[in-house]
């Protein structure tokens, strides 16, 4: 209770700023991410580059995939809306990389992603391409199935990139949409 | 007046008869959706809660449904570095009391080979079948978020 009196009236002498919880700082992940260049849904490559001076939300998945990944989809668009609504929405850039390049084609993601309409870069590329790019974001993914029906076993987290592509938080599939938009708020 | 007593607990006692009728030999399923995919989606997922309300076990072990070639039973499992991957569920059995939810990133029922895409908002009767019981075809609620979070 002395403690408690000493630090209020500390808080009072240094200023009521000091006594507000810190803003979240999000330290630079440097052991995983960096550049890549894989396909777009247009057919055109796209690097990570490209999106330098905005907010990436970059996260992995297949279509064909219909519970987790259409809900992290769902989600991802929902953070788009919510920034949107805060005139925020230019500045972030969902992308999403296919593991499954034989079924997600360029065509595939061009006519599945639209729907979400939350201006997703869909990415496809060489099963190697894309094995390269996940083992830097430390993505695994396994193949499983029958030729005509498979599966993937896969981490499923997604990566919050700032504007000059540093990795700067992760999270689950089911992340709570606040926090997502209130992190991206901070890297603006 | 010894009759009119007598006529009225005769008619609670049936009404008691009723009521624990009515409570077993029910198994039922609340909260039926599927999630809502865009148009060229190949598969989609339900999801469901299915209440063993009976006296006997019963085995819940596939589904089927007009708009799909293929339904089947699917879990997720979750290992200790966080990948996740599903798995096929051949059957559920449920002892008389028991419960099952299927959930995102859990259990749910997957349909494949669709011949249409339900879109938001529509309603889909879906057929759970069992090794010892009848089917229960009840009708799924397309939407885009789970109505349970
Ligand atoms: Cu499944």
């Amino acid at each position: 209770m002395q403690l408690l009196a000493r630090f209020l009236t500390l808080c009072w002498f240094v200023g009521l700023a000091a006594c507000e919880p810190a803003p979240p700082d999000l330290p630079v992940n440097d052991r995983l991410g960096g550049d890549f260049t894989l396909t777009d849904q247009d057919g055109r490559p796209w690097g990570l580059g490209d999106a330098r001076g905005r907010v990436v939300i970059l996260f992995f998945g297949y279509t064909h995939c219909p519970d987790i990944c259409p809900a992290t989809l769902a989600r991802v668009a929902q953070v788009q809306r919510h920034l949107r609504e805060q005139g925020a929405a230019g500045a972030v850039q969902p992308v999403f990389i296919t593991f499954d390049p034989q079924r997600d084609t360029a065509q595939h993601l061009k006519a599945y992603l639209p729907w979400f309409k939350a201006d997703i870069i869909g990415l496809t590329g060489s099963d190697a391409d894309i094995r390269a790019v996940a083992q830097r974001y430390g993505v695994v993914f396994l193949k499983s199935g029958a030729a005509d029906r498979y599966d993937f076993t896969h981490s499923d987290f997604i990566y919050l990139l700032d504007a000059q592509g540093r990795v700067r938080k992760l999270y689950p599939a089911d992340f709570n949409i606040d926090e997502v938009v209130n992190d991206v708020q901070t890297l603006l | 007046m010894m009759f009119k007593h007598f006529s009225e607990s005769l008619s609670a006692l049936a009404l008691l008869a009723l009521a624990s009728t009515a409570h077993a030999g029910e198994v039922t399923v609340s909260g039926a959706w599927l999630r809502a995919v865009p148009p060229v989606s190949p598969t989609m997922a339900g999801y469901f809660e299915l209440n063993n309300d009976s006296d006997s076990a019963v085995t819940l072990n596939g589904a089927s449904a007009d708009f799909a070639g293929m339904a089947m039973l699917h879990g997720t499992e979750t290992k200790a570095d966080g990948q996740r991957s599903m798995t096929h569920v051949d059957a559920v059995t449920l002892k008389p009391g028991e419960s099952v939810t299927f959930a995102p990133g859990g259990k749910h029922l997957m349909l494949m080979k669709l011949s249409t895409v339900p879109p938001s908002g529509e309603v889909r009767d879906i057929c759970l079948t069992f090794t010892d019981h009848d089917d229960l075809c009840v009708p799924f609620q397309v939407r885009h978020n789970d109505p349970n979070r």
